[in-house]
Formats: structure tokens, C-alpha cells, sequence
């Protein structure tokens, strides 16, 4: 019973048994797992060599040489391939053997007990444990190689924050001996300036358990401090529990000193265009502006902020915006320069003239448009007082002409008469004296000529001025602004108000030059001669008179003046009412002249210290 | 009341049924809360003027600077009005197939837009001048519009 039960658990151990008999090696008990591992063709009492490559031959050799010298043998991971089956590619099984020599009944060895353990799967376990340590080698052979040849220095710190391993570059870097305390001359090897705060921001980042970033100098091997950029990411073992922080050190010395050149640069342009009392200003390549200086801020008060992207526009005196703004449009939209002549509020509320000009910029960093706007105020005024300087010399000299040309015009008449005189005094009278006959013909040569340089008086300032053009409608209006435009430097000088009602009669067909000349000279007299003790207040009105002709009136509530009983008076060559006022006194000759000469006669009304009101009957 | 005035650009292109998809999303919302304006698209340049009151248009405007279609939203404007300039709210862009958007309400194409109402100032207008400039170019900018804004 005993037995049984011990072969019946020989019979089913997970390891292969079985005896071989006899110096021939024949089978005795052979147990399952040895039957799997033999295969279906073992009988009893038959020689494990008989089937030739059951066994290989090196185990057959071994096993016959342990029955021989009865000394048990134990080989480990054993190979016996399986033979393939079903199809399945044939497998390489592992096997520890043990071989023991039998000794029945004491005497000689009579047979061996095999054991065979299936390793198989250890073995294959081995084998890949084995492969993975070859690959891992070689993976940290290429990672060395990478390390010490990347530019950058790479390191690695612990959770202590001493250096775990630097790569070689480091040592290249900073010259320092490969036997050198890193964590001790490390810190020294920062920049004075750098140090505390690497240091601090190295701890804060180890402590918080996450990575940093940050860049500091370093002394390289010839004492030169150099830019770098230190980045390290910490490893977890566990959650939450780095252990290392791996990093890099990247030289960024250059890049570092063109960004601070560019910088400085930038900021020594903008402090320029800050210094600048000139308003400047940047705009996008949209045309959305984006930087004004410091000068914009004071000229006009506001802000950034408050002026905005397009808020110059409201800085404009309100007619010139739209135009402005039309013309900037047009710019953005074909990139052809801005320029443009307009008044821009001060922060006072005044308004001077500026030139803004502006031009796109194409470079590396895309179209910006540069802009500025100069204050030409000054020279915009005295351009304009040196217009009505010119206006004023050039009706002067009109003026003259026209004197010129009706007194040569009204010396004409007399001369004739004294022409005719004195030819009839040489027809009716008898001279002896032959001096006489001498100066009768000096008389006569004296006339002649007086009468030819008359002409020609009058031929030239006729021709140069116009003054006989012919009569063409002319808009009174029109034509009274414009004479009022050479006049506005008096208007405003006396704060004087002027009221132009041109309703009743709009045209008139005359002289264009001529009634330019005569509203200038009502005009300028009316302003002449205002009285301090009041606004003064000059009306210009067209009328039509009851026989249906065209009148103007000119009045005033100025200083007025006496009439002498001759009214005509007034208008006689160097008459100056008012000595006291410049003026050449030819003025309301010419008036006169001119009104008479195309048919048409003058009225004045006067009464002092109230006004004076001229009336021209252009047609009688 | 306040307008506001933006530009961005778009993370894709958006396609006929995107703009079409916006369009109406836009319209009865903005119908829905008095939300007036206009947006401008094309080739992912977006630009967009909305008016409205503030307690309505500052959150709305949170809320499309953080629509995840555009990105790079840069507000140009932002500011008290005295009234609104657009009687409603549309947007003009050129779809590749227009047939159908034609018909379609509060929609636009882009040289089918009006100069700038004259409601807005000069400098509000050169605004929306520019803006539109910028989304579509200067060829749809008829060379009598800029002439006519500020007539
Ligand atoms: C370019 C652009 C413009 C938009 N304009 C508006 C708009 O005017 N009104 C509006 O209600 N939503 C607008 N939206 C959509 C909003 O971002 C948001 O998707 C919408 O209000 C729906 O929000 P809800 O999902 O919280 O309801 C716009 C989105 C984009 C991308």
C-alpha cells in the first residue's frame, strides 16, 4: 500500500523521474512529466540510446560516464529541444538535471536516477533580463554621448540640492580639474550680482518641488563672465516626492547682449523721441496708432489711453477731420506717405498749425508707420501777416496806378484847353522880338511833350492794371469777401463786425478791378476812422432806387466828420478829414474818379461822433 | 450705452457653414438683447463692432474673446456712445458659394457695405474705416466711400 501510494505521487510530481538500468542505461519508472518531456516512444527495458536522438548525445555521454565513476553529476538550464508539434514551431525547453548513480542492495552501481525540473520559463526570464541589460547599456552609451556632445552643460541635482553628475562641458566651461568639489565651487563660479538670487530661486523651486528657469553669469575658463540659461524639470520616484531635478545649461551670452543692445536701443529712441518737442507717434501697419511720445501728452493733455487708436483725429480743428481722416485711410490702404497742413488743439483749447507727415516703414518686423507733427504756427502767422502786407502794397500800388491814370486822364482836358489857347494867342497876336518867336516855340515843344508823356502815363498803367476792362456780372459778394479777406487783419484788429446784405441786387455789371478798388477804399476807410468809444459796426448794402437802379451803401459809426457846404470837397485829391490817420488822401479822389468815369455818381452823409454813410449811384 | 470694436484672427479657416452656423447664433442673441453692429470676415481676419448697454455688452465681450474659433482678439475700442449707429446686427463676408446667403437676413457682401454712419464721430469712423481696410483689403474699398463717410 505504501508503495503504491509513493508511485502514484512519483507518478504525478511536476518534475520528470525515471531510472535507467544497467550499464545499457535501459528504462525502468518513468513518470509523467518525463514521458511528456521523452515523448510517446519510451517502453520499459529499452536503452535510452536505442532511439537514436531521444536524447542528445553530450547528456547520453555524461549519464553513461556517472554510472561508470558513481559520481552523481547536476547540470543547470539544460537545453533539450521539444520536437515541434502540431504545427508549432519547435521550443527550446530549459531543464535542471541531476543524475545520481543507484546501488541496489549496496553492492555496485546498477543504474541511475534522473531528475529533470523544467526551468524553461526562469530561463527565458533570465535571457530577457539579460538582453535588457545589454540594451540598457547601450541606451546609457548613447545617452553619455549625447550628454558630452550637446553644447549645452547638463546636470543633475538631488533633493539635497548637491550635484549628482555635470556633463563634461561643464568642466571645459569653467576650466576647472575633473577632481574639483563641484558643490562647493560651483556657487563661487556665479556672478557676485547672480549669485543670492540663483541660490534663492534654485532652493524655492527644489523646495516647491517643481522645475526652474532662470538665467544668470557664469565665470568661463578665462575669467569672462557668461550668460546662461539654467532649465531643470525635477523626476518623481513617487507622487509628489521628486528625488532629482535634471537640467541644462544653455549659453545665451549673445543673444542675450543683441536683445540688450536692441533694447537699449529701443530705449534710447524712445528717450530721444521723448526729448523731442515735436509730436511723434507709431501707428500699426493698420494704421491704428500705438505709441505717442511724451511731447503728445503735454501739447495736448491727454493720455494714451484717452487719445486711442484714432483719437488724433478729434485733436483736428472740426472742418479739417474729415479730410484728414480720408487721406489717412487712403494712405493705410495704398502705403504712399501722409502729409497734411491742419490746426490741432492745445491742451488750452488753442488751436496752431502743424504739419503732420507720416511714412511706412518695411523691415524684418512687418510695415510700422512713423509719424510727426511739426508746429508751424509761428511761420504759418507770419506768412499770413506777410500776405496782408503784400495786399496791402499791392492795392497800394494800384491805387497809384489808378491815380495816375485819372489824373492824367483829368489833366488831359486843361491841357487841351491851354493847347488851343495858345495856338489862338499866335494867330490874333504880333511879336516883334524875335526872343519872342524863340519862346513860342519852347511853349510849344513844352506842351507837346507835356502831352505826350500824358498819354503815355496813361497808356502804361492802363495796360498793366486792367482798369479799363471791360464790364462783366460780378457776384458783389464775392467780390466784397475777397476784398474783405486783404482787410481782416484791420477787422480784427479793432474787433469791428461787418455785415454784408448783397439781397436786393446779388450782380452788378462793372469793372472788375475797378469796384474792387472802390469797396477797398469804403472799406478801409470805414475801418479807419471807427471810434474807439464804441464796437464798430460797418454795413455794406445793395439797394435798388425807386427808378429801379442799382445803389450801394457803406456805413459806419465811426468818428463821422464835418461836410463842407461843397460836398464834393471831400473827394478832392490830399483832403484828409482826420489828420491825425495815415493815409495818402487819394483814396475817395479815386472813388470818385472811377464812380464818375462809368457813369455814375457819389454821396456822402455824415454826422460826427455817430457815422458816415456813402452812397454810389452806379448809373445815373 | 458703449460700442466696442475688435479685431482677431480666426484658428481656421471657417468655412460657408461656420459663418453661416455664427450668423445665426449671433443674430437672435443680439436681436434677443438689443445687441446692434457689424462684423467684418475674410481669409481669418475678423473684426467686429458690437453697441449695446454695458451691463449687456462687457460680459458678451468676455465671452467672445474666449470663443475657442479665434484667437488674438486685440480690442481697439471700448467706450460710451450717445447713440447706437446701426440699426441691427449683420455680417459681410464673401462665401464661396453666395447663391442662398443673399436671401439670407443680416447677411452682407463686403463691397455691398455702407460708408460708416455719420451718427459716428469722425475718429469712430475712421475706426471702422480702418478695420474694415485691414479684413478686406483695399479693392473693397470703393475709391467714392471713403469720400462719402464724412460728406
Ligand atoms: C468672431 C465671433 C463673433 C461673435 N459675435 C457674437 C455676438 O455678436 N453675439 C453673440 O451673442 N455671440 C457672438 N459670438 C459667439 C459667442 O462667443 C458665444 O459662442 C455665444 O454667445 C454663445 O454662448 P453660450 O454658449 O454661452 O450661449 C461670436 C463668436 C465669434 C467667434
Amino acid at each position: 500500500m505504501r508503495e503504491e501510494q509513493l508511485r502514484d505521487i512519483l507518478h504525478h510530481m511536476p518534475a520528470g523521474v525515471v531510472t535507467l538500468q544497467g550499464p545499457e542505461l535501459r528504462f525502468g519508472f518513468v513518470n509523467e512529466a518525463m514521458r511528456a518531456v521523452l515523448g510517446d516512444g519510451v517502453r520499459e527495458g529499452q536503452s535510452i540510446a536505442e532511439p537514436a536522438g531521444l536524447v542528445p548525445a553530450d547528456l547520453l555521454e555524461v549519464m553513461q560516464q556517472v554510472y561508470q565513476s558513481d559520481r552523481p553529476f547536476v547540470a543547470k538550464s539544460y537545453c533539450i529541444p521539444q520536437p515541434a508539434a502540431d504545427g508549432q514551431p519547435p521550443r527550446l525547453r530549459y531543464f535542471d538535471i541531476a543524475l545520481e548513480p543507484v546501488h541496489e542492495g549496496g553492492g555496485p552501481v546498477s543504474g541511475l536516477l534522473l531528475f529533470a525540473v523544467d526551468v524553461t520559463v526562469q530561463e527565458e526570464a533570465r535571457q530577457r533580463a539579460h538582453e535588457l541589460s545589454i540594451e540598457t547599456r547601450r541606451l546609457d552609451t548613447r545617452l553619455r554621448v549625447l550628454t558630452e556632445t550637446v553644447p549645452q552643460i547638463t546636470f543633475t541635482i538631488n533633493a539635497e540640492g548637491k550635484f549628482e553628475y555635470v556633463s563634461p562641458q561643464w568642466y571645459y566651461f569653467t576650466g576647472q580639474p575633473p577632481t574639483t568639489d563641484l558643490n562647493a565651487i560651483w556657487p563661487l563660479l556665479i556672478h557676485p550680482d547672480d549669485r543670492l538670487r540663483v541660490l534663492y530661486q534654485a532652493d524655492t523651486a527644489r523646495a516647491s518641488g517643481i522645475g526652474w528657469n532662470f538665467e544668470y553669469r557664469l565665470r568661463r575658463h578665462d575669467g569672462q563672465y557668461r550668460w546662461l540659461l539654467s532649465r531643470a524639470l525635477p523626476e518623481f520616484l513617487a507622487p509628489d516626492k521628486p528625488v532629482f531635478w535634471h537640467g541644462a545649461l544653455t549659453e545665451i551670452h549673445d543673444q542675450r547682449e543683441l536683445s540688450e543692445a536692441l533694447r537699449q536701443g529701443e530705449a534710447e529712441l524712445r528717450f530721444l523721441a521723448d526729448s523731442i518737442p515735436e509730436l511723434i507717434w507709431t501707428a500699426t501697419s493698420d494704421g491704428f496708432i500705438d505709441y505717442y511720445n511724451q511731447f503728445t501728452g503735454e501739447y495736448t493733455g491727454l493720455t494714451q489711453e484717452e487719445l486711442g487708436p484714432t483719437g488724433w483725429i478729434n485733436l483736428l480743428e472740426p472742418s479739417e477731420q474729415a479730410g484728414a481722416a480720408r487721406r489717412w485711410v487712403q494712405s493705410i490702404a495704398t502705403g504712399e506717405p501722409y502729409e497734411s497742413l491742419c490746426r490741432m488743439r492745445r491742451h488750452d483749447g488753442h488751436y496752431r498749425w502743424h504739419i503732420i507727415r507720416a511714412r511706412q516703414l518695411t523691415d524684418t518686423r512687418g510695415p510700422r508707420w512713423f509719424g510727426a507733427c511739426t508746429d508751424v504756427d509761428d511761420q504759418h502767422r507770419l506768412r499770413e501777416v506777410l500776405q496782408t502786407q503784400y495786399d496791402e502794397l499791392a492795392r497800394t500800388n494800384r491805387d497809384l496806378d489808378t491815380f495816375v491814370y485819372t489824373a492824367s486822364h483829368d489833366l488831359k482836358q486843361p491841357l487841351l484847353n491851354l493847347r488851343g489857347l495858345f495856338d489862338e494867342l499866335r494867330r490874333t497876336a504880333t511879336f516883334h522880338d524875335p526872343e519872342d518867336a524863340k519862346i513860342q516855340g519852347m511853349v510849344d515843344g513844352a506842351l507837346t511833350q507835356l502831352d505826350a508823356t500824358l498819354q503815355e502815363l496813361a497808356a502804361t498803367v492802363q495796360d498793366q492794371r486792367g482798369l479799363t476792362a471791360p464790364a462783366e456780372a460780378l457776384d458783389l459778394r464775392s467780390v466784397a469777401e475777397e476784398v474783405l479777406l486783404g482787410l481782416r487783419a484791420q477787422v480784427q484788429d479793432i474787433g469791428a463786425a461787418v455785415e454784408l446784405d448783397f439781397e436786393a441786387v446779388p450782380t452788378l455789371t462793372y469793372g472788375r478791378a475797378n469796384l474792387r478798388s472802390i469797396l477797398h477804399n469804403l472799406l478801409s476807410n470805414a475801418l479807419k476812422f471807427a471810434d474807439a468809444e464804441r464796437t464798430p459796426l460797418v454795413r455794406v448794402q445793395s439797394q435798388l432806387t425807386e427808378a429801379g437802379r442799382p445803389v450801394l451803401r457803406v456805413e459806419d459809426n465811426g468818428l463821422g466828420m464835418v461836410l463842407p457846404d461843397n460836398s464834393t470837397a471831400v473827394f478832392q485829391p490830399f483832403t484828409r478829414q482826420h489828420p491825425h490817420i495815415a493815409g495818402a488822401g487819394v483814396g475817395m479822389y479815386l472813388v470818385q474818379r472811377i464812380v464818375t468815369s462809368r457813369g455814375g455818381h457819389l454821396d456822402v452823409a455824415s454826422t460826427v461822433g455817430e457815422g458816415t454813410t456813402f452812397t454810389i449811384y452806379w448809373f445815373d | 450705452m458703449i460700442h466696442i470694436v475688435y479685431m482677431s484672427r480666426a484658428v481656421r479657416p471657417l468655412s460657408d457653414e461656420d459663418l453661416q452656423a455664427l450668423l445665426g447664433q449671433c443674430r437672435d442673441d443680439n436681436a434677443r438683447r438689443n445687441v446692434t453692429g457689424v462684423l467684418f470676415y475674410s481669409h481669418g481676419h475678423i473684426a467686429q463692432l458690437i453697441e449695446g448697454e454695458p451691463e449687456i455688452l462687457e460680459p458678451l465681450f468676455d465671452k467672445i474673446s474666449r470663443d475657442g474659433r479665434h484667437s488674438d482678439v486685440r480690442k481697439l475700442v471700448d467706450k460710451r456712445i450717445a447713440t447706437r449707429s446701426f440699426s441691427e446686427w449683420s455680417m459681410a463676408f464673401h462665401p464661396l458659394e453666395p447663391t442662398g446667403f443673399e436671401a439670407l437676413e443680416g447677411f452682407l457682401l463686403p463691397h455691398k457695405l455702407t460708408a460708416p454712419p455719420s451718427t459716428l464721430t469722425i475718429a469712430d469712423a475712421m475706426l471702422v474705416d480702418l478695420v474694415r481696410l485691414a479684413v478686406f483689403g483695399p479693392e473693397t474699398m470703393p475709391a467714392e466711400h471713403v469720400e462719402s463717410v464724412h460728406a
